[in-house]
């Protein structure tokens, strides 16, 4: 018999070996994971939001989101060396400039008002 | 319980009736699903999907065909779905990989021995399967309804919602689709 009759053979035990074929068994308690699953499919909003948020890849993101706004947020923020230097000379001619009356006059023109 | 009352308390939401047709058709549901994904654990999601859903939608089932294509119907869709799953799941690995991930999604093919299979056939049989997996959805589904579920190409056609010629159109061309897809193993496996 050379190669090609004995592939041809063997194609059609292939093809006739599901001829009688017996059905599978389920495995036992098939209504009960029914049942589970159906339950399982009912859980609340926030037990669903919850298994979500614990998955790692969304808690990792989640954190990296966190971390990303704050450091957004102190750059923005941040006060620049010209801010500084503004506020710093204004604070300056405000002292030297300042109009704020000693307060020990006042007490003494309350003293002197009094008499 | 007859079957048109079986439905009828299944629409009033019966539990008692649930249980009987779960136990009634559950291995006609776990066999098409197990014929079409080859994988015990795949079938036996299948057939809890399937029964969810026959739950959930029996009020929409009218009687224009029988139960049981109604629920072959199902069977078939819902596999056929998790098959396309799976093929994402395993692109997905392989992508994941390629970016250094270690793809543990990815999904590794297993020779498929079928429970049913006689022991001097399985070697055969295991050929078969293997070149049923290759062959296109159509002609799968029609093979495996018509070989493993005993189904008539009437009730196919029935099933598949579609003309008995068409039935035995794909049913030929699956069995030549087959030939060939068995002979590229042989020519390959055999010396």
């Amino acid at each position: 018999m050379n190669k090609q009759e004995n592939i041809n053979r063997l194609i059609d035990d292939a093809l006739k070996s599901a001829d009688d074929i017996k059905r599978a068994a389920v495995k036992p308690f098939l209504l009960t994971r029914i049942h589970a699953r159906m339950n399982k499919g009912k859980e609340s909003l926030w037990e669903k939001a919850g298994w979500l948020i614990g998955r790692p890849a969304v808690a990792f993101t989640g954190l990296c989101m966190i971390l990303l706004i704050n450091i957004t947020v102190v750059m923005v923020n941040k006060p620049s060396a010209t801010d500084y230097a503004v506020e710093r000379s204004s604070q300056q001619q405000l002292d030297e400039f300042s109009y704020t009356v000693a307060t020990i006059y006042e007490i003494d023109n309350t003293q002197q008002n009094d008499k | 319980m007859d079957q048109p009352e079986l439905i009828t308390q299944l629409q009033l939401g019966d539990e008692s009736a649930f249980t009987k047709l779960v136990d009634e058709y559950q291995d006609m549901v776990y066999n098409t699903a197990l014929g079409i994904v080859q994988q015990a654990d795949d079938a036996d999601d299948i057939t809890q999907e399937v029964f969810i859903q026959v739950y959930q939608s029996i009020s929409s089932f009218k009687g224009d065909s029988k139960f049981s294509t109604w629920l072959y119907r199902i069977a078939v869709s819902k596999a056929l779905d998790h098959e396309k799953k799976k093929k994402r799941k395993k692109r997905f690995g392989f992508v994941q990989s390629l970016f250094g991930g270690d793809g543990e999604e990815q999904v590794h093919p297993v020779e498929f021995d079928h429970p049913g299979i006689q022991a001097e056939k399985k070697e055969s049989a295991a050929a078969l399967f293997r070149a049923l997996k290759q062959i296109p959805d159509n002609q799968r589904i029609v093979f495996s309804l018509h070989k493993l579920e005993g189904q008539s190409n009437r009730e196919i056609a029935a099933i598949m919602n579609t003309s008995l010629q068409a039935v035995e159109s794909l049913m030929s061309r699956a069995k030549a689709s087959l030939k060939k897809e068995l002979n590229d193993y042989y020519q390959k496996n055999i010396t």
